[in-house]
């Protein structure tokens, strides 16, 4: 009914409207040439913590600090092979115990190393979701121009595990940086493999209260992105 | 009928909350100008914006169409709504026939439009709204005074003594311990929460997705926690194409709070599918009219439902920037609440919107999609004076007082005796307040205006003066 009649007002008040054409190309978006600097910059200026994870070494080492800027003894990883499929040399391990923890191992030197980090791939439950401190996902793709990355769901992959937690990681190949949103648009199709598709830029922030900056208020208040190479 | 005029005193009475709007509405402008300036092209990305508004606008029956097949495509629904009434009474069934009443809300003008929340209260529905300034205003039990933040009004003092009494915050001005407070509070509400509204920024009809932009991350959540997901908008949101988005992302978010872009752009099509994690299991997108439809019929006012509600034209406006939003006495403020409010209602209901603006051109200098504010101002004010019921345009003192005017400008010497009358009788009513209000005229003149102080010489005295000196 109401379809019908709304779409029949629109016709006709449009019957002799003039109608402009749209406009076949964009307009030029920035390009660079340093992607990952310009992303670095971005990302540092709307208040993220950028690590360089390339070198396969060093990612122990830097998933330990974001551990302890977290202040957290786990971390809920998105989907099991997002060490895999970032290069990062570590698989999930599990303890001797039955205590059922996981630690990182290194899958470089084919020995375990054990890590002062406890993490799980578990599935998650909702009701746990408010008490994490830390999750990881992995991004299909940055943004240099802005230091966004974006994050789709899809099987295996939901909304709410890098929405809820304190802080978050982000793991994000260097090969996945795009320049600008220009890009990010000819290279994704919306809605084509998940529901949901979030452009992300640093922490969680509101400026309601006198225009004074506060982070955190419902997301991560700290985000943390490893580029991985 | 809406006045702004009952308002104009008590808003310009009160210097502090001047003062206050006028720092902060200035430190908005300088974030976007430095935003803008950053952009070379962002005079074509304006132009581009707006002929992408114009196209979409000349054939909306086509692209709401095409937006509604694949919405459809992906197994969500679309539900259209001419009047408020039909919009709020599909929550309220949907509510009833799933027997839920866990209603929480993100940030989102057309449901201020619609009063919703008063609606669904007055059926044992209390959306909570999840915005920190929504939620900040909806304790209070106000209204908005900015499309983009909404407690803009208030200060920081006063938000945490209505924190103390409604929520039992302890004593503290801290912003960040206020912060913490509400996102405490909030995210209760966010886990138990059933149903999710949440309003549009742009709806891209080649892909059937909604996009919704924020800073906070509580649209993230009302979108995903509850079970179901029902997205609200005006029938003017849809963009053809998901390319457009680059353009209309850059423009918004620059303009609105002078970032390059905002924390997070939810990108969402339908509910969530087999084998995703989490996420409503249902999505509704209500389409409503509320006379939308109206604004279409004229080629040049079509161009107010262009607006991508990113608020600059109010940081910028003289008028605003003194009265404040609340003095609007409509959602809609600031100059694109004075073009809008006439034309979704019709112009006798709110005759004085179009008059409260000083026609400076800088609504149109800052607008993103290029809305020619001011000269829809005139047309507007066209429309209101030639209404027939409008008794002022047809008092004959004002074309007596016209007619006398020109009569005295067509000579200097009439113009100089003209002016020499006004500065003697200013001088004495300015000596006598009585006189003011005994005068019926006058007194209908100087409710809304203050008396000018005329300098003791005209200038042409002074000049004679001068020169005589030398």
């Amino acid at each position: 009914m109401s379809r019908s009649s709304i779409l029949g007002r629109i016709k006709g008040a449009l019957a002799q409207a003039k109608v402009e054409d749209l406009p076949r190309t964009l307009p030029e978006f920035p390009e660079y040439n340093q992607r990952v600097d310009k992303f670095r910059e971005e990302l540092e200026k709307a208040g993220g913590i950028f690590l360089d994870g390339r070198q396969p070494d060093q990612c122990a080492g830097l998933l330990t600090r974001v551990m302890e800027e977290a202040n957290a003894t786990e971390m809920y990883w998105e989907t099991e092979d997002m060490l895999d499929k970032h290069g990062v040399p570590f698989v999930l391990g599990k303890t001797k115990d039955a205590s059922q923890a996981s630690f990182l191992c290194s899958y470089h030197f084919r020995q375990e190393v054990k890590m002062p980090i406890n993490i799980r791939a578990k599935q998650y439950q909702r009701s746990q979701l408010g008490r994490i401190s830390i999750s990881a996902s992995s991004a299909q793709f940055g943004v240099a121009e802005t230091g966004t990355i974006v994050h789709a769901v899809r099987s295996g992959v939901g909304r709410l595990l890098s929405v809820l937690p304190a802080s978050h990681l982000v793991l994000l190949s260097e090969r996945d940086i795009l320049m600008n949103g220009k890009e990010l648009f000819d290279r994704l199709r919306l809605g084509e493999e998940g529901s949901a598709l979030t452009l992300v830029t640093g922490p969680s922030r509101t400026a309601d209260i006198e225009k004074t900056l506060v982070v955190g208020v419902h997301g991560p208040k700290k985000l943390f992105v490893m580029l991985t190479c | 009928m809406i006045k702004i005029s009952n308002h104009t005193h008590a808003a310009l009475s009160d210097q502090q909350p001047q003062k206050n709007l006028l720092h902060v509405l200035g430190k908005t402008m300088t974030d976007r100008n430095e935003a803008v300036s950053d952009v070379p092209n962002w005079e074509e990305l304006r132009e581009y914006a707006r002929q992408v508004k114009s196209h979409t606008l000349s054939r909306l029956n086509y692209y709401l169409e095409e937006l509604e097949n694949k919405v459809q495509e992906k197994g969500a629904k679309v539900i259209w709504a001419e009047t408020p009434q039909q919009a709020i009474e599909f929550i309220l069934d949907l509510a009833h026939q799933k027997k839920m009443n866990r209603v929480i809300k993100s940030k989102s003008m057309l449901t201020e439009e619609i009063h919703l929340n008063q609606s669904l209260e007055r059926f044992g529905i209390d959306p909570i709204e999840t915005d920190l300034g929504e939620y900040i205003v909806q304790l209070a039990g106000e209204t908005p005074s900015h499309l983009i933040a909404p407690a803009l009004h208030k200060s920081r003092g006063e938000i945490a003594s209505l924190f103390v009494e409604k929520v039992g915050m302890s004593a503290t001005d801290d912003v960040v311990e206020i912060t913490a407070t509400a996102r405490r509070i909030l995210r209760d509400h966010f886990l138990t929460a059933q149903i999710g509204i949440t309003g549009v920024n742009f709806a891209v009809s080649e892909t059937g997705t909604i996009v919704v932009v924020e800073n906070e991350g509580n649209i993230r959540l009302t979108a995903s926690v509850p079970e179901i997901h029902v997205a609200m908008m005006g029938i003017e949101k849809v963009i053809p194409r998901q390319s457009d988005l680059s353009v209309f992302l850059k423009l918004l978010t620059r303009s609105a709070t002078g970032q390059k872009i905002t924390s997070y752009i939810n990108c969402l099509t339908g509910a969530c599918r087999n084998g995703e994690m989490d996420g409503p299991r249902e999505f509704y997108l209500v389409l409503i009219d509320n006379g939308r439809t109206r604004i279409l019929r004229d080629d040049y006012l079509r161009q107010t439902l262009a607006c991508i509600r990113c608020g600059a034209c109010q940081n910028v406006c003289p008028v605003y920037q003194r009265l404040g939003g609340h003095a609007y006495g409509s959602t809609y403020q600031g100059p694109i609440g004075a073009i809008l409010t006439p034309q979704l209602g019709s112009v006798d209901k709110a005759p004085e919107h179009s008059f409260a603006s000083s026609l400076c051109g800088a609504c149109y200098e800052v607008c993103p999609v290029k809305i020619e504010i001011p000269h829809i101002l005139l047309k507007l004010r066209n429309k209101t004076q030639t209404q027939k019921n409008n008794k002022a345009a047809h008092l004959p003192i004002e074309k007596w007082a016209m007619q006398l005017w020109s009569w005295s400008m067509q000579s200097s010497y009439r113009y100089e005796r003209l002016a020499a009358c006004c500065r003697v009788m200013f001088k004495i009513l300015a000596k006598r307040e009585k006189l003011k209000s005994s005068i019926p005229l006058l007194k209908l003149w100087m409710e809304h205006r203050d008396l000018p102080i005329f300098p003791e010489q005209s200038f042409r005295d002074f000049y004679q003066s001068r020169k005589q000196e030398k």
